[in-house]
């Protein structure tokens, strides 16, 4: 058990427990179905778009490991779709079949010859590759660790996604959230009136001030939907922390956004028209650093999207959990004792896709954690199941569910009592897993762990004195 | 002509220009297309270097892995060094090599030769064996059993034509010389194409993992 501390927050809760978060935007999941937009556009244009996308999103890159395959069956293994059903069709080489075909009659030196073998592709060869690119395909990357050619599947999976979209094919859920941001530019109806409602709640029920909109900021913090829309703990650890460390930061309700259904939907104009802002409003605050909320995909979205130029831009763009992993290691974070054996889950989007391994780990030793690891880690760590927007499908639960049992599995072999994870994603799918399976571990976000675990002193009191004027 | 001499003389030199052609025409094809830079910041200066150890490392898979892929590894390494020192060790082979390039070599005794050959038949058998005894795994496509056909046909023709075994000896040469021709011939149309594309392959993943930090 954690020895949180008792401050006005803890003793009477302000915000719904993440158990009741869990349960209230279930609820919510289920209503976007039918929020979910028809396709618009004839069958022949969707074929076309498909197809169109997949030729101009093809580089030298994508042809090597479509070509690379050799149907050797190592990857098979190594998917906890497969692992959870046994089925073939979740074989990660399955997930690739549809995009070589195209690639093969339209792209490949030799498509002379493949045009000649083989059928034309249909729009139905898209229609049933849907569950493979959406609903079984975390885009964790776990296959490329053991392919014999390296092949790195997810990244031809989300090339696959982006096809979906040119096919109006986006799961109804994945589909209903990004028409909602690309038309209203919010997630479950998180505006910038909800983000400063949010902060009010904060200010007012916890005496925690959030500097919202500052005109100039060393460190701009992200927050996200889920946070705002339901687990408004998130924010309030969040601000706990930064004003606990005396920071200098903000939050710009013209760029707060975490999430990104451009990214999981795989339509990547809306994926630019979500960073955008964000970047234009770190270089308008001359932030310095970049802290991106607990929300996996988002890293890839704004530190790794190879579409985004970073290398120029003034200011360093990093995770929540490496923000806190630098200032642990600094010997800025001063937490109290976490007591009991615990592990940490590296989301694939932090971890094996992101390389964002110490800095967590970093953290829980600031608290002397007597932390333990799965037997699959890091870099070999299980997906929890529901990552890459899986987490939302209907149509994904059984995978989602089934798969989940590996989590369970690993965590119960670490002998850890809790687990620590730093992804709003995961930690849903672990809140459903652990309600629906009875599990006995407790599942802990890191920002609200560390949040609980602050040594509130004098000196910190002076820091938030100072974060509330600023 | 007989049907040795044709084997021997326009069927395995069009079948080792075709192979020729076509290696050259799809590697340069697919290499040939535009890379799609990577703008996101390196996680650190020169860590993407280190990205191309993977071309070697993943020659092995990780301890992780090893239920999984041991039978397939061990398999599949017997199968191609057995086969390779096959090709390039015989006698009749390095004449053969001899005759095109004017290269040669010292030949491995006859009967290490029938071994290895043995071996490498085996070993592809094992490895069918796998396949059609897991189909799930390995998700198996007409292109995979047409492979195995062709790449076992030289290696039973030829030790059945060393062993004087089945058909009149240059019937069993001939039938040997014309499947390795098909074999050859077939390459570049294949997923043998490995051969080439698993340094491209791993070394692109490498890079793109160590970009981020990672090791693959």
């Amino acid at each position: 058990m954690s020895t949180a501390n008792t401050t006005a927050a803890t003793a009477t809760p302000i915000f719904p427990s993440f158990e009741q978060v869990y349960q209230g935007l279930a609820g919510q999941i289920g209503m976007l179905r039918e929020m979910a937009p028809q396709p618009t556009k004839s069958d022949e244009k969707r074929l076309q778009g498909a197809v169109e996308t997949l030729i101009e999103e093809t580089n030298a890159d994508e042809a090597v490991w479509l070509e690379s395959c050799i149907h050797c069956g190592q990857c098979t293994n190594a998917c906890h779709y497969f692992q959870a059903t046994g089925e073939a069709k979740y074989a990660p080489m399955r997930k690739m079949d549809l995009y070589r075909r195209v690639y093969q009659r339209e792209i490949s030196p030799m498509r002379w010859w493949h045009r000649l073998i083989t059928q034309p592709v249909k729009l139905s060869d898209f229609e049933q590759a849907k569950e493979l690119i959406y609903d079984s395909c975390s885009e964790c990357g776990r296959c490329t660790m053991v392919c014999p050619m390296g092949i790195d599947t997810a990244s031809l999976v989300h090339h696959m996604r982006s096809a979906m979209v040119a096919a109006e094919l986006v799961p109804p859920e994945l589909a209903a959230l990004r028409m909602e941001q690309k038309q209203m530019g919010t997630v479950f109806g998180s505006s910038p009136d909800s983000l400063r409602k949010m902060v009010e709640t904060i200010r007012e029920k916890a005496g925690i001030e959030v500097p919202l909109d500052k005109e100039q900021a060393e460190v701009m913090v992200l927050s996200s939907a889920v946070d705002l829309v339901a687990n408004g703990n998130g924010l309030l650890a969040t601000a706990k922390i930064m004003n606990h460390l005396g920071v200098d930061w903000t939050i710009c309700s013209d760029g707060f956004e975490s999430a990104n259904f451009g990214l999981l939907s795989g339509d990547m104009s809306l994926w630019k028209k979500q960073v955008d802002p964000i970047i234009a409003a770190a270089q308008r605050v001359q932030a310095k650093i970049l802290v991106i909320a607990e929300c996996g995909h988002a890293y890839p979205a704004l530190r790794w999207n190879p579409m985004l130029s970073s290398g120029g831009l003034p200011f360093e763009m990093m995770y929540m959990s490496e923000f806190l992993g630098k200032q642990a290691k600094a010997g800025n974070l001063h937490l109290t004792p976490f007591d009991g054996k615990v592990t940490f889950h590296d989301p694939c989007k932090t971890g094996r896709r992101g390389g964002a391994f110490d800095e967590p780990r970093a953290v829980l030793a600031a608290m002397d954690a007597d932390l333990v690891e799965m037997p699959a880690n890091k870099e070999y760590n299980w997906c929890c199941g529901g990552g890459a927007g899986i987490f939302l499908l209907e149509d994904a639960t059984r995978l989602r569910d089934e798969s989940f049992k590996i989590k369970i599995r690993e965590v119960n072999e670490s002998g850890a009592e809790s687990v620590v994870v730093s992804c709003a994603s995961c930690r849903l799918n672990f809140e459903s897993g652990r309600q629906k399976n009875h599990w006995d571990k407790q599942v802990h976000s890191l920002v609200e762990l560390v949040a609980d675990h602050l040594i509130e002193d004098e000196s910190t009191a002076n820091a938030q004195a100072r974060g509330a004027v600023a | 002509m007989s049907l040795l001499e044709f084997a021997r003389g326009p069927a395995i030199h069009a079948a080792l220009i075709i192979m020729a052609a076509g290696i050259a025409l799809r590697i340069i094809g697919v290499l040939a297309l535009t890379r799609g830079a990577d703008l996101s910041r390196p996680r650190d200066a020169f860590g993407n270097f280190k990205g191309y150890r993977t071309v070697f490392s993943r020659a092995w898979p990780s301890g992780e892995f090893t239920t999984t892929t041991r039978y397939q590894t061990v398999v599949a390494y017997i199968f191609h060094i057995a086969t390779l020192l096959v090709v390039v060790g015989i006698v009749p082979h390095i004449e053969f090599i001899t005759s095109l390039t004017g290269l040669a070599w010292p030949a491995l005794p006859n009967f290490v030769g029938v071994a290895l050959g043995t071996v490498a038949l085996a070993s592809l058998i094992a490895l069918i064996t796998r396949r059609l005894a897991k189909p799930a795994v390995y998700n198996s496509t007409v292109g995979d059993y047409v492979t195995w056909i062709i790449v076992a046909l030289p290696l039973l023709t030829g030790l059945m034509a060393f062993a004087h075994v089945g058909l009149r000896y240059e019937t069993m040469l001939a039938l040997h010389i014309l499947s390795s021709a098909l074999l050859f011939a077939y390459m570049p149309f294949s997923k043998l194409m490995h051969a080439f594309w698993f340094i491209f392959s791993r070394a692109q993943s490498g890079l793109a993992y160590a970009h981020k930090g990672v090791r693959i």
